[in-house]
């Protein structure tokens, strides 16, 4: 034998023979590949699973044996440990992509290559179908059906998806394994597997067998009913038989047992109810069902046994699913393969009722995370043009809206200080941009905003809530008047691809003539924020920054620019919104110009901050699915006296009734608890804590929550609450510059 | 083996019959997104051309990233599809490539596969 014929189990070279399993030499080694129970050698079992090259969970007894090949057997008690992984780079998206999916269509597939597969495929085949055979002693093991039907394969090299247009289940019939005590020892195989060692030249000892012998193995069969199984260090020493009432012992050290078949019929029942999936031989065969088991193990996969039923019995599981469920027994590595027909037996015994098998559910065997995942995308996670930029500032980003942000790029609060005492840029690309256009565009934009538009003069612009139907709050943001009949909507980076076809939907529905462009992606937009922010923008060639809610298209940079003058951080700011692809240019521009004067990137992490000392709401995170503008305490964007606009109605209707809840704002002294805390008024929780943010510059924390109990706080409730422990004390934002000076400045 | 690049070009959302009645530069690949939506890739000055239109929006266009795709490209590109690609040529389909949003302009056996720019970086890792 050559040193490259050798496996190393547990670290210890084992050799092995030509067309061997892994199994078999293990066996040949006169050792067992897991520390028990009884071996089929055909796949049926959970008693042969290792560990293979780093994969658990693996059936030796169907793993060829290979040079080098590492296997690690699996602890006795308990599951295997886990791999470790690497900590993954939350910058990328996560592709899955080690296990390739390759997508076949075929007429007729059979599954089994035995004598009823065979059969099969030759009466197919004489009626003029083409037929895919699949086996696992092909190399196609396949692991689960789907309606449809589809065949998913396992195969070395990639997982196979098969669209057939039928599908025959020539899987046969696995062989009965035995539930006594002593049932996990070492030395108990079934007749086929021991026709299987034994045409391996492995040496079986003192052979006994319980049942049907199998043909050409030397054994002893002893007569009777198998009562226990006796054993000394694990390992079977005799076996217990009784026969009109006398135990007759035998000793041995291989026990075969032959004590019948079931069919294995677990594919086909993953798709039970397409008639395109049929079942043929064994496999279909209705075998009688084994004794009702008394004691032992009945479920070696989870070692469920005879008593463990009969608790879950006496709880009230009464049904076959019920047991299963209850008590684990057919969830595990061989999903019913070996305890299947004894579950039923007890079931039956118990209620005098058989029940049919249980429902099979892919996978049928063990596979992997990555082929499982073969061909599954996670989410996709966009990207803005600045993306590179903000890892090379040592940006943490996160995903937000669909996006990858900055997070921070290292010291958030010297963020939040560039904002407000010098200048800050902030990567604002990812808000929804949408142009309208079109002779009925104010009408749309009336009918959609409760804020007056026909009055928004060109190159003005007005912030803007969007309600639905019933008056709840779905999404915020600008509208920029651009001409008489041309507007450019802005909306929240994660509220944009709904608000679009909010949009999109109404103006079909009222059937108004505009133009609807979506530029989100197309467009990449830069927030120039701080007290220094107009004189870094008169440096990069804006020589008039726009006023207050002014807006209009420049230079800048020499970069063509919509430069929008709004306030989400409380301090001058222009979002300057330009073509993706000159925004790295533009940046860095602004980067250099502003060095001088301090200028720091902000990540959104200062950003929720800075707009929660000015009280502004971000959407989804304070407000909530029903939150309407009343209970956000944003009356003052409502215009009821308007005609007619989305919501109007409901909001007229809410207005009759009593409100039970409503956005607060809180101050705090020391740290602002954690987002999410509950805020109580004399030992019962009224609300929680929705932003939270301890103020660098007010020394306090500070924060919007919400009450959802009256009497409310300035309306005959208490002006304090407690909130981590401590009083925080409700106070109307913004906490910061309330007359809007810098704002504007 | 694929080389992304940005495509520049020209956005245009007028009514079907306006967009219907342009009269194309040469060299101008002409994508319909929709009836009343087109992407004229090479097209790079928007005040070139005319649009029977006048609340038509045109606009300087490179908020896309793609590359033609010979045969071989073409099919690497289809395995990491689940719908069934078009018969006709030309054709313009749109649906996920590799789970990500993409489109696929089908010119005779080759092809233009495109994607917005933000998804580009994605799309590419996953199908290099």
């Amino acid at each position: 034998m050559s040193e490259s014929s050798r496996i190393i189990v547990d670290g210890r070279l084992i050799p092995f023979e030509p067309g061997d399993s892994v199994a078999l030499a293990v066996l040949r080694a006169g050792e067992h590949p897991h520390h028990g129970g009884t071996l089929c050698l055909a796949g049926d079992c959970p008693n042969c699973v290792c560990d293979v090259d780093g994969t658990a969970y693996v059936r030796t007894c169907q793993t060829p044996a290979t040079p080098g090949l590492v296997v690690r057997r699996h602890p006795a008690v308990g599951a295997p440990a886990l791999r470790p992984v690497p900590q993954p780079n939350v910058t990328r998206t996560p592709v899955l992509a080690e296990v390739a999916v390759r997508r076949h269509d075929a007429d007729l597939v059979v599954i089994g290559a035995g004598e009823s597969g065979i059969a099969a495929v030759g009466a197919a085949e004489a009626s003029g179908r083409t037929v895919t055979m699949l086996d696992a002693g092909d190399g196609n093991e396949v692991v689960a059906i789907y309606s449809g039907p589809t065949v998913i394969v396992r195969r070395a090299d990639a997982m196979v998806h098969i669209h057939a247009h039928d599908i025959v289940v020539a899987t046969g019939a696995a062989e009965l394994h035995p539930v006594c005590p002593g049932n996990m020892l070492i030395g108990i195989v079934t007749a086929r597997a021991a026709l299987a060692m034994h045409a391996a030249g492995i040496d079986l000892g003192n052979v006994v067998a319980v049942g049907e012998p199998p043909y050409g193995v030397p054994c002893s069969v002893v007569a009777g009913t198998l009562v226990r199984i006796e054993g000394a260090d694990g390992i079977v020493t005799s076996v217990v038989t009784t026969d009109d009432g006398v135990e007759t012992t035998t000793a041995c050290t291989t026990l075969i047992i032959g004590l019948g078949l079931a069919g294995r019929d677990l594919l086909s029942r993953m798709a039970a109810d397409d008639a395109s999936v049929s079942l043929v031989g064994p496999a279909a065969q209705k075998f009688a069902l084994p004794p009702c088991p008394t004691e032992g193990i009945v479920c070696p996969c989870s070692k469920v046994t005879v008593v463990d039923l009969q608790g879950v019995w006496d709880r009230g599981f009464q049904q076959l699913e019920l047991v299963k469920r209850a008590s684990l027994c057919g969830t595990g590595t061989c999903q019913g393969g070996v305890c299947g027909p004894y579950l039923r037996s007890f079931v039956s015994d118990r209620s005098g009722l058989t029940p049919e098998p249980f429902t099979a559910r892919p996978a049928s065997r063990q596979i992997t995370l990555a082929e499982a995942a073969a061909d599954v995308y996670t989410d996709v996670f966009r990207r803005s043009p600045l993306h590179d930029e903000h890892l090379a500032l040592g940006a943490q980003l996160d995903r937000f809206g669909g996006w990858f942000r900055p997070w921070n790029y290292g010291d958030h609060v010297a963020e939040y200080w560039a904002v407000r005492e010098a200048v800050s840029l902030g990567d604002v690309s990812t808000l929804g941009k949408l142009v309208v256009s079109g002779p009925d565009s104010v009408e749309l934009l009336e009918r959609l905003y409760p804020t007056t538009v026909a009055d928004i003069k060109v190159g003005r612009s007005r912030y803007v809530l969007l309600l639905n139907e019933r008056g709840h709050l779905i999404d915020d943001g600008m509208i920029c008047r651009e001409s008489e009949t041309r507007f450019v909507l802005t909306f929240t980076s994660g509220g944009a691809a709904n608000a679009e076809m909010w949009v999109r939907d109404w103006a079909e529905t009222w059937g108004l003539r505009v133009h609807i462009l979506d530029q989100t992606m197309s467009l990449a937009a830069i927030n120039v924020t701080g007290p220094l922010a107009s004189l870094l923008l008169q440096r990069v060639g804006l020589a008039d920054p726009p006023k207050f809610l002014q807006h209009r298209h420049d230079v800048v940079a020499g970069v063509a620019c919509h430069v929008m003058r709004l306030s989400f951080t409380g301090e001058a700011s222009f979002e300057l919104h330009h073509r993706a692809d000159r925004s790295v240019e533009l940046w860095r521009a602004l980067m250099t110009a502003g060095r001088d004067l301090g200028i720091k990137p902000h990540g959104l992490q200062a950003l929720f901050g800075l707009r929660l000392e000015k009280g502004h709401v971000i959407v989804g995170m304070d407000s909530e699915m029903d939150s309407t503008p009343t209970r956000l305490n944003m009356d003052w964007a409502v215009k009821m006296s308007k005609p007619d606009f989305l919501g109007k109605s409901a909001l007229a209707r809410i207005a009759e009734l009593p409100n039970e809840r409503r956005l607060f704002g809180f101050t705090i002294p020391g740290d602002a608890p954690t987002e999410g805390s509950p805020i109580w008024i004399g030992g019962s929780i009224v609300g929680h804590v929705a932003s939270s943010f301890t103020s660098p510059l007010l020394g306090h924390g500070v924060m919007l929550g919400w009450i959802k109990h009256r009497p409310w706080p300035g309306d005959g409730g208490p002006d304090t609450v407690q909130i981590d422990g401590r009083t925080a004390t409700v106070a109307e934002p913004p906490f910061y510059d309330p007359e809007g000076r810098r704002a504007r400045s | 083996m694929l080389a992304p690049e940005t495509l520049h070009g020209t956005r245009i959302v007028a009514s079907p019959a306006a967009l219907d009645a342009v009269d194309w530069p040469e060299g101008t690949t002409v994508l319909r997104f929709a009836p009343d939506d087109m992407f004229a890739i090479g097209l790079l000055d928007p005040d070139s051309i005319s649009v029977a239109d006048e609340s038509a929006i045109v606009a300087a266009e490179s908020g896309y990233v793609g590359c033609w795709l010979d045969h071989a490209g073409l099919a690497h590109v289809v395995a990491h599809i689940e719908w069934p690609l078009p018969i006709e040529r030309p054709a313009l389909a749109q649906g996920f490539v590799a789970g990500v949003p993409a489109k696929l302009y089908l010119v005779g056996t080759s092809a233009l596969l495109l994607t917005n720019a933000p998804y580009a970086d994605e799309l590419w890792e996953r199908l290099s």
